[in-house]
């Protein structure tokens, strides 16, 4: 099946197969499993009996034509391919830290590889990226920590290859190393190993890095799970670069759209310059355009204050908020305006009672005030105490008050969050309700989850002590109402219809009446925690 | 180090459990306080299978065991020793540290659950589980003390893609680990069908107890939740509590009780805080401090009635707790409460039994108006001379008198509480709704109108 001529089927131009120039197989059209990701590759036309360079099932035959193959063609190199070259060496396209070896070498498997699909004049040489570049590129890569992603789309079938059938005896054996190959290929796409072997369409535009890249290239591809995702950014992201390239050999790697770092590298650096952004859940390593530095962050607080006091547009300041928290994560920083950031969101979100994101917030806040950084931990040790009496959470009450310092205990926003706890454990609604009237920063919205169901407490004691009935103007003030008609409007709301009775100058409610009991049991029952730690 | 497996084939022969389960502590013993370092010499890293396999299966004075349950001790042994080499170097100072001790340790629990499941192990060797549950949970104490010790003091960040900065991971990551194998165990022993003289259930109590303690020590006491259903609920076939071993059953009642102490059911605390006390053994003085630890407040709240100093004397850190905070309470004296309870906090915080005691400073304010109410005659005075011929209790009482009482108690205080009319009436009507005095209020006449059928106050004969 092979030429007898002593050269290798691919080294001559014509005349593969027989001599009498019957093809010894037949090109079947490979694959293009990626077709509908990637723009279409650039036609090719198969030309079955010219071009595709068909590799013998056994492989060491690959290797050794290589050279040969090199110093033959050499005579056949296109000017462009030479421009190529000249390109590799000239002076001004060295890059430090690449020795010139190392770039000659790149170069040869370049060209090699080029030569051996028979694209050295179907490729794009102007375009094409130097050796020093692909070097430089898989150094930062392999610093990096990526695995050189080989695309996911199957670098499809070498053209050489066999769904052949050859006659006769061969049959068997090409049919096997068909099967050989095929499955060689699956593991291609995983492992280095991959011959230097290209399929013909590979486009012109230089392709991806991958296939240019061969054996010496031992970047770990072990992680044979689908790498889809990240594969498809790093590639689209290439392919961009080579399309904004232009001239890709003048101009040094661009920084444009570059793979973003690994998380694994540490704090990204920020360059994004806008204010506001939205919030976008990370799904990969942030791109250092997007992410805030921490002077913009700092200006872009203040500009959320304002706008948050003048707009009270929650859906947006949250949205705000958390995509400068983001920020502030991804680029490590943790420092007093963290603090205040957390502090602002949180209080922000005490307001319109979003407890989740107060929740969040409070558990960052813990963390942080560990480390002493600012900020107002009493307040925010006060608010905590108030939403344990909201939850009923006599487990972690009970931790806190063991966390408590003397100094916490001395601060008037904790002070007045214990005397709080202390009278509702002893069902002192009356001092109760006093402390409600005034507490201090935005204790109230926290007191106001549970004002209710303490309401309908000191209804029930009332309504089992007092006999025969109490007028409408003790529980106003008892309770702390706005007013007598708010006092009626929660009776009535709670199905004390009956119980209201009005007499010449003053409506009084009766009182020995379960219903206020039952009504305060139904409420005790059920506390949601929303998101807390 | 054979003396281990000499031991092994011993307690195989005679199916002594505990036996069988000293064999698994990585431990020094008294009588071999080098045992860990000889167990360690036996072998090394590439031929320990193998070494192991020997002593165990062919060795001449071997038990013959059935091969697949051969196989499974030959696991468990070569865990084992991997441990045990790690635990040697730790305690030669040369390297080696509780993690790995752990894992190896954990792999070991897993082999030995394992051998229950799958590979027959016989029932009567089910203390094996009690050991090395019990030094699972140890090892993982160490590991997280360990990892907490090279942490950076909450420096790090949160790690992966998350938005927000600080890492609010667990601390307790081994002992959670661990807490997940000791569940495997107790289903282990739960889910054994055979014979009940032959099943495994005799193992789930003690074994539930080490589940408890560490879900107690990670603060995670909903889970317990799912024990106590596997246990208690009515399919599971258990033996009755009352049939497992004093100690066991100690243990286990201890923990029930309190945990149905931090749920606030002080009734049925009471009944299993009452049970262990019972059972406890008169000389263990730790465990029963313990137990009346919980006890006392629960029953303090339950039946309104204070612990004697016979029984406080008992126990000197108990009296020192108790004993202010009930002489406060018997006099009615709400400042000396107060200050008992504040001097107390923080011990009281620890136990966790601070909000339980706080509760009984009802029973010290009614006290309280039961002195005022004592002392509120009625003079009947005779008609013709004036004279006063006899007295009664008054059962009207105005709450201004109330409220001189409250201030009467406070007059010792540090600082002079001011108490309104009001909130003296809603003292009272607190009383009143828990059920501490009987009457009621009547606002317009500011009295409180107590029963007169002698109990005003239920419970304390007037």
């Amino acid at each position: 099946m092979y030429s007898v001529s002593g050269a290798a089927p691919w080294q001559s131009n014509g005349g593969y197969g027989q001599p009498n120039g019957h093809p010894a197989y037949i090109p079947v059209p490979t694959r293009n499993p990626y077709a509908s990701s990637l723009p279409p590759p650039p036609t090719y036309v198969p030309q079955p009996l010219n071009h595709s360079s068909p590799a013998p099932p056994t492989p060491m035959t690959v290797a050794s034509p290589a050279p040969s193959n090199e110093s033959k063609k050499k005579t056949e190199w296109s000017p462009a391919v030479r421009a190529y070259v000249n390109r590799c060496f000239a002076a001004e396209h060295q890059i430090p830290g690449i020795e010139r070896s190392e770039m000659e070498m790149k170069l040869r498997e370049v060209i090699t590889n080029a030569a051996q699909s028979n694209m050295l004049n179907s490729y794009n040489w102007a375009n094409m990226p130097l050796p020093q570049q692909m070097i430089a590129e898989d150094r930062k890569r392999a610093t990096l920590g990526l695995q050189s992603v080989p695309p996911n789309f199957v670098p499809p079938p070498p053209p050489l290859v066999p769904l052949s059938f050859i006659p006769g005896s061969t049959a068997p054996h090409s049919a096997s190393s068909g099967s050989a190959v095929l499955r060689k290929r699956k593991s291609s796409e995983m492992s280095a190993e991959s011959d230097n072997i290209h399929p013909p369409w590979r486009s012109k535009k230089g392709g991806s890095l991958e296939d240019r890249m061969s054996a010496p290239d031992k970047r770990p591809r072990f992680d044979a799970v689908p790498m889809s995702s990240k594969s498809n950014i790093s590639l689209e992201q290439r392919k961009r670069r080579f399309d904004n390239g232009g001239s890709g050999s003048s101009s040094p790697r661009k920084n444009g759209p570059s793979p973003p770092p690994a998380e694994s590298l540490g704090p990204v650096v920020g360059r994004s310059e806008k204010l506001e952004k939205n919030y976008f859940r990370l799904t990969s390593a942030p791109n250092p355009d997007d992410v805030r530095p921490l002077p913009v962050l700092r200006q872009t607080l203040e500009l959320l204050k304002q706008k948050w006091r003048k707009d009270n547009n929650y859906g947006y300041i949250c949205d705000q908020f958390k995509s400068l928290r983001q920020d502030l994560t991804v680029q490590h920083i943790k420092n007093s305006f963290t603090t205040d950031v957390y502090e602002i969101h949180a209080r922000i979100a005490l307001e319109k009672g979003d407890l989740g994101e107060y929740n969040q917030c409070q558990s960052q806040l813990r963390a942080l005030y560990k480390q002493n950084l600012g900020g107002h931990p009493h307040e925010f040790k006060a608010y905590r105490i108030l939403y344990y009496i909201y939850t009923c959470n006599r487990t972690d009450m009970n931790d806190m008050l063991s966390e408590l310092t003397p100094a916490d205990k001395q601060s008037e926003e904790v002070k007045h969050a214990l005397a709080v706890r202390s009278a509702l454990a002893l069902g002192n609604y009356h001092q109760f309700f006093k402390l409600y009237n005034d507490p201090p920063k935005m204790g109230a919205y926290l007191m106001d989850m549970f004002i209710e169901r303490e309401r309908l407490a000191a209804l029930a004691a009332i309504s089992k002590s007092y006999k025969p009935a109490v007028r409408l103007r003790f529980i106003t003030e008892e309770l702390t109402f706005e007013s007598e008609a708010e006092a009626a409007q929660f009776i009535l709301d709670h199905e004390g219809k009956e119980l209201l009775e009005e007499k010449d100058d003053y409506v009084q409610m009766k009182t020995n009446n379960r219903l206020w009991e039952e009504a305060k049991m139904a409420a005790f029952k059920f506390v949601d925690i929303k998101g807390q730690i | 180090m054979s003396i281990l497996f000499s031991n092994f084939h011993e307690a195989q022969r005679i199916g002594d459990g505990p036996a069988l389960a000293s064999c698994l502590a990585p431990v020094n013993s008294v009588s071999d306080p080098k045992r860990l370092w000889s167990f360690s010499q036996l072998s090394n890293y590439q031929t320990v299978e193998a070494d192991i396999r020997y002593h165990v299966i062919q060795d001449r004075n071997a038990v013959k065991l059935p091969k697949q349950e051969a196989n499974q001790w030959v696991q468990i042994f070569v865990c084992l020793w991997k441990c045990i080499k790690e635990l040697a170097s730790i305690e030669s100072g040369r390297g080696g540290d509780w993690n790995t001790a752990y894992k190896v340790y954990k792999d070991l629990c897993n082999n030995l659950i394992r051998g229950y499941q799958s590979f027959n192990f016989p029932a009567w060797s089910v203390p094996c589980m009690y050991t090395a549950g019990k030094y699972l949970r140890i090892l993982a104490i160490k590991a997280d003390a360990e990892a907490a010790h090279a942490a950076s003091n909450g420096n790090g960040f949160a790690a992966g893609m998350t938005d927000d900065i600080a890492d609010t991971s667990e601390k307790n990551e081994k002992l959670q680990d661990a807490a997940r194998t000791l569940q495997l165990m107790v289903a282990a022993c739960r889910t054994d069908d055979s014979d009940l003289s032959e099943s495994r259930k005799w193992g789930v109590i003690s074994v539930a107890n080490l589940l408890f303690k560490t879900y107690f020590k990670i603060n995670n006491l909903a889970l317990t939740k799912h024990v106590i259903a596997m246990l208690e609920s009515p399919g599971t076939n258990l033996p009755p509590l009352e049939a497992f071993p004093k100690a066991q059953r100690c243990t286990y009642s201890y923990y029930r009780g309190v945990l149905e102490f931090l749920k606030e059911n002080y009734a049925a605390a009471e009944g299993h805080l009452s049970d262990a006390l019972s059972i406890c053994h008169q000389n263990a003085t730790r465990n029963r401090e313990q137990i009346l630890t919980y006890l006392i407040p629960a029953h303090m709240l339950t039946s309104q009635q204070l612990p004697n100093r016979a029984l406080l004397s008992q126990l000197p850190a108990l009296e020192r707790l108790f004993l202010p905070l009930c002489t406060a309470i018997k006099s009615g004296e709400l400042s000396a409460f107060d200050k008992a309870l504040s001097d107390a906090e923080v011990e009281l915080v620890n136990r966790r039994i601070y909000l339980t005691l706080e509760r009984s400073r009802d029973l010290c304010m009614r006290n309280l108006f039961r002195k005022v109410f004592l002392n509120a005659w009625d003079e009947t005075k005779d008609p013709a001379t004036g004279e006063v011929i006899g007295k009664s209790r008054r059962t009207r009482i105005r709450v201004s008198e109330f409220e001189y009482g409250i201030r009467a108690a406070y007059k010792d205080a540090a600082e002079p509480i001011v108490v309104d009319r009001d909130e003296v009436e809603c003292f009272v009507a607190n009383m009143i709704y828990k059920g501490y005095m009987r009457g009621y209020i009547s606002r317009e006449h500011a009295i409180c109108v107590l029963s007169k059928k002698n109990d005003a106050f239920p419970g304390t004969g007037t």
